[in-house]
């Protein structure tokens, strides 16, 4: 018997869809339409997203720039996400709002568009966390390098962690999700700092390992208050000496 | 949570607001790089606009006395935050900003 290989992320073609199996040559001309994309951590994405995806890149990709990543809650499994994430790669800037709303339109979701040129790209990779974990599930249309050598640059750090301050004076009026995004924040510098490898995961593990919670427990803000804050808040003041010790 | 409570925590996210704004000055040399943390500093923002929804009267001035304690106390914050760092060798921390910045935040919080 022959076999047909299919891509687990792919559009269209769900389990026990019935497909009619045809030659290259009667759909050469859509193929040449759709574009490879580059898939980092993200597996069995759910066929819907994979339409929206397939979209979006081909919205953006009508203007040429160098690379489109797609990242953030978007990709996590479920339906449970806030925004779709877009960084787009280009020496030159766009009209950032024209394109937002026009993806915004298509998909019914709230979007956010971040421009940026290569070399920030790569600058931001080295020297900040939160590239780093944005970047460690993500979709984009070219491949990724991300052999980039770490470079802590503590100021920015520091501008990266005041973020986090804010659960500590805000706790009662912050949802699960909050909570859950300021820890994660605060955490990956912390690892970052330490020389760490940084993903989602990693993170998620560290934050269960220090606070003996789950993550769920958090984004469904089903927390112990005290001991919650009398944990977050020394590891706050622990990271934000390390930051402070090494600002000059 | 009462007024003066209410007015203590607006006052937090405030400064925080103001400090992240004039570290984001400090640590970027062009403004454009600061680009992706602009999103970020909203979160006292927004969270300091919702405690102002509270504090009455919510659409116009504050009393005399009550601005003026805000006014001092947001400047004591930012200037303690940023002393810090000036005396661990933090390098660019502009102090002369912080009283302009918390007018401006001020007016738009209609505090004033």
């Amino acid at each position: 018997m022959d076999q047909i290989y299919l891509p687990k992320n792919r559009t269209g073609l769900s389990n026990g869809e019935y497909v009619m199996i045809t030659s290259i040559n009667n759909t050469i001309e859509k193929q040449k339409q759709k574009f490879k994309l580059y898939f980092y951590n993200t597996k069995n994405l759910e066929q819907i997203k994979m339409k929206i995806i397939d979209e979006i890149f081909r919205q953006i990709n009508g203007l040429n720039p160098e690379n489109i990543i797609l990242t953030g809650s978007f990709l996590e499994p479920g339906f449970k996400f806030n925004d779709i994430d877009i960084l787009i790669v280009n020496e030159k800037k766009y009209n950032s709002e024209m394109l937002k709303a026009r993806i915004e339109n298509l998909t019914g979701i709230k979007t956010h568009i971040l421009f940026l040129d290569s070399k920030t790209l790569l600058s931001g990779l080295a020297s900040d966390p939160l590239y780093s974990l944005m970047l460690s599930k993500c979709i984009s249309q070219n491949r990724l390098i991300f052999k980039t050598k770490r470079e802590i640059n503590y100021k920015i750090l520091d501008l990266n962690l005041l973020k986090s301050k804010t659960l500590i004076d805000n706790y009662e009026q912050l949802n699960g999700s909050e909570k859950y995004y300021l820890t994660m924040n605060m955490i990956s510098i912390l690892l970052f700092i330490k020389g760490k490898k940084l993903s989602k995961d990693i993170v998620n593990k560290e934050i269960e390992r220090l606070f003996e919670v789950k993550i769920n427990d958090i984004k469904e803000n089903l927390l112990d208050k005290q001991e919650f804050l009398k944990k977050y808040k020394k590891i706050y003041n622990n990271t934000f000496n390390l930051i402070i010790e090494n600002v000059a | 949570m009462n007024r003066n409570k209410l007015i203590e925590v607006f006052i937090s996210n405030l400064a925080n607001t103001i400090v992240h704004q004039i570290l984001e000055k400090a640590a970027f040399d062009r403004p454009e790089k600061a680009e992706g943390y602009n999103k970020e500093f909203t979160n006292s923002w927004e969270l300091a606009k919702r405690y102002r929804e509270k504090i009455n009267p919510i659409n116009r001035s504050l009393p005399d006395k009550d601005i003026q304690k805000i006014k001092t106390k947001i400047a004591n914050k930012v200037n303690t935050e940023l002393k810090l760092r000036i005396s661990k060798g933090y390098q660019n921390i502009n102090l002369t900003l912080v009283e302009e910045f918390v007018d401006k935040v001020l007016i738009e919080m209609k505090v004033i």
